[in-house]
């Protein structure tokens, strides 16, 4: 296991660098400098773009520049945001924990809500109540997160006032309290929900069909004739079984989260990295912007490698390969 | 939402459909129990029905109405709906109807046309990398899998930065150049599981030319995948389309579509006030989605060999 880690680990090495390859050609495309953010990309004046440009060292060959910015992004320097006048790694940090945040709230909603749901259904197949769930499940699989943030805030926030609907923290409250705690979750509860939607949804459909499929297999029955509560079968038997392959999916999870954390976090104004990338782009802080697709990349590969994993845990036939 | 993960937590089809069928009726081709039972599916047969004609309404929208989609009437500024407007207007005056009809011709077209984009390149990488196996494979996977570790919504957008100005043909072909990884690797382990059977060792054998090998014989027999995968795809790209346009990096807002339609509604003053101007948009796009799921389903079942329906 942890040789087939070890081996995982290494082939992510060669990948992150032919990613920073990517991304880099990619902003040298971009308008302006998009890689120190020392021009200003508003500023359409010839000379002082040559100017900077001879400065900045644009003009070396392409290997050279690629050489500067990796050795700084190595070293934690990924240029200045010029619209922020703030190093870049600072602005992204400061965001970082609340995407973090809504992540695993996210992740926290959809175990346990799916589980619930899941199981509820799974345990009366075909009756009035696993329909419902059914319905609600081909509802959540097809309207989209955004068309769900809409109808979230304009019943929950706007109509019945319970959760807020915009933000990270309510105003004035001091950090380190009580208060400031539950002010944040509240504000991370409904675009986390959102998030979540598409995987509660095929997570509750995978549980229940899992379990009805399960509910026929030999060692239920052995479990039945034994005697064994219908409680403790369900519970202790069949669960335990079906869940071990939702939870392997945690990774990809990670990964649809931060691809959707883009559109989300804008429709809330929630002040995560997706709400800043988006920002950037209209602000045309192309620094900024590069640096986030690179973390939100290497962050979708980390997923990807805890998936792998996690799969490999659970099947040992896949660390043979 | 990424299609990527969606098609993660689609199971893969069984292998073998011939060998595992049981004889219904002699002489009935796969794809005749495949229409039976689809016909049988109600479900599948109502959404069918349900996305034909929000297909032809939205084709026909200039005959249907006479209202330019693109006016600003300020006599109309957010009008509440009424005998003349059905749905009312939205914030530029425009008939919310009127939008509706002409947003589903984008958003269909742009959903219909990336998935075209995506088959077709999923199914030549997918169909070359499987039945060459081997180098071919190795090199055409490699690049797959390091194709997939880009979070594709960010991606596009990114690319769409770089095209800035560009229209509804640049956002196609972006989206259809990133997304193709999945269907790829999907039509790739059905041509590998169907490249055993005899008789495409027989026609190997008899020195069939390989490019007649994958588009006679072995295209038509990974062709129920390609519809599903199809049929999937298209539901994920309407919500791409719809999802950028609504964050206003998609369609240019100047031409009407759901998604754009729905943008209004960031507005805090018009999503709390005038549920006229998104709740229709936001209703389209879901039941669109919707039937598309269902038929997805039923082309599933109606394929599955093992199927009870």
């Amino acid at each position: 296991m942890l040789v087939y880690t070890l081996r995982r680990i290494a082939i992510m090495i060669p990948i992150i660098f032919l990613v920073s390859v990517v991304v880099f050609f990619l902003a040298n495309m971009m308008p302006g400098d998009a890689l120190s953010g020392k021009i200003d990309p508003l500023n359409s004046d010839p000379q002082y773009i040559a100017d900077m440009r001879e400065k900045l060292g644009l003009n070396d060959p392409i290997y050279v520049q690629y050489g500067h910015w990796i050795s700084g992004f190595l070293q934690g320097d990924f240029g200045q945001s010029f619209v922020h006048k703030l190093p870049v790694s600072e602005l992204v940090l400061s965001r970082l924990p609340n995407t973090i945040l809504l992540a695993v709230i996210a992740m926290f909603i959809t175990y346990i809500v799916a589980f619930l749901m899941g199981r509820y259904a799974g345990r009366r197949p075909n009756t009035t109540g696993d329909y419902g769930v059914q319905i609600l499940n081909y509802l959540a699989l097809a309207m989209p997160s955004f068309v769900a943030a809409l109808l979230l805030i304009y019943f929950v926030s706007f109509q019945l006032g319970w959760l807020p609907a915009s933000g990270s923290i309510g105003s004035g409250i001091e950090p380190g309290t009580w208060d400031y705690i539950v002010s944040k979750i509240k504000h991370a509860v409904l675009p986390s929900l959102c998030l979540g939607l598409l995987p509660i949804a095929s997570y509750t459909q995978f549980l229940r069909n899992d379990m009805i499929e399960s509910a026929q297999k030999d060692y239920v029955r052995t479990a039945r004739a034994k005697g064994t509560p219908e409680k403790k079968i369900y519970n202790k038997h069949i669960l335990r079984n079906s869940v071990i392959p939702i939870v392997t999916l945690l990774g990809f999870d990670l990964a649809g989260i931060i691809g959707g954390s883009v559109i989300i976090e804008t429709i809330f104004t929630y002040p995560g990295v997706g709400q800043l990338f988006i920002d950037s782009i209209s602000n045309r802080d192309y620094t900024v912007v590069m640096a986030i697709t690179m973390l939100l990349t290497v962050m979708t590969l980390i997923g990807n490698l805890i998936a792998d994993i996690l799969y490999a845990a659970v099947d040992p036939r896949i660390r043979l390969d | 939402m990424d299609p990527v993960s969606r098609q993660l937590h689609e199971e893969p089809t069984p292998p073998n459909l011939d060998a595992n069928r049981k004889p219904i009726k002699r002489g009935q081709s796969q794809w005749m129990i495949a229409r039976r039972r689809l016909l049988h599916n109600v479900p599948a047969m109502i959404s069918i029905v349900f996305l034909f004609i929000v297909t032809v309404l939205s084709l026909s929208a200039s005959i249907l109405t006479d209202i330019d989609p693109a006016r600003i009437n300020p006599m109309l500024i957010d009008a509440k709906p009424s005998a003349e407007h059905w749905l009312g207007a939205d914030n530029a005056g425009r008939d919310i109807v009127t939008m509706l009809l002409y947003g589903g011709r984008t958003s269909l077209l742009i959903g219909f046309s990336c998935t075209a984009i995506i088959i077709f390149l999923g199914t030549l990488i997918g169909t070359v990398s499987g039945f060459y196996g081997g180098k071919v494979d190795s090199i055409l996977m490699r690049f797959t899998d390091f194709m997939m570790n880009f979070p594709f919504l960010v991606f596009v957008i990114v690319v769409k930065t770089i095209f800035i100005d560009t229209g509804v043909l640049a956002l196609i072909l972006v989206i259809g150049f990133l997304g193709w990884t999945g269907a790829a690797r999907v039509v790739r382990s059905k041509v590998m599981s169907e490249k055993e059977n005899e008789y495409i060792l027989s026609a190997i054998s008899i020195g069939t030319k390989p490019s007649k090998v994958m588009l006679k014989h072995l295209l038509p027999n990974v062709m129920s995948t390609i519809i599903v995968q199809a049929t999937l795809l298209l539901a994920s790209m309407i919500v791409v389309e719809t999802g950028l346009s609504f964050i206003g990096f998609g369609v240019p807002p100047d031409v009407p579509s759901w998604g754009n339609m729905l943008q209004t509604a960031r507005n805090p003053g018009t999503l709390s006030e005038k549920w006229w101007i998104w709740i229709p948009p936001g209703l389209a796009i879901t039941f669109t989605i919707l039937s598309i799921n269902f038929i997805g389903e039923g082309f599933k079942d109606a394929f599955n060999p093992k199927s009870s329906k």
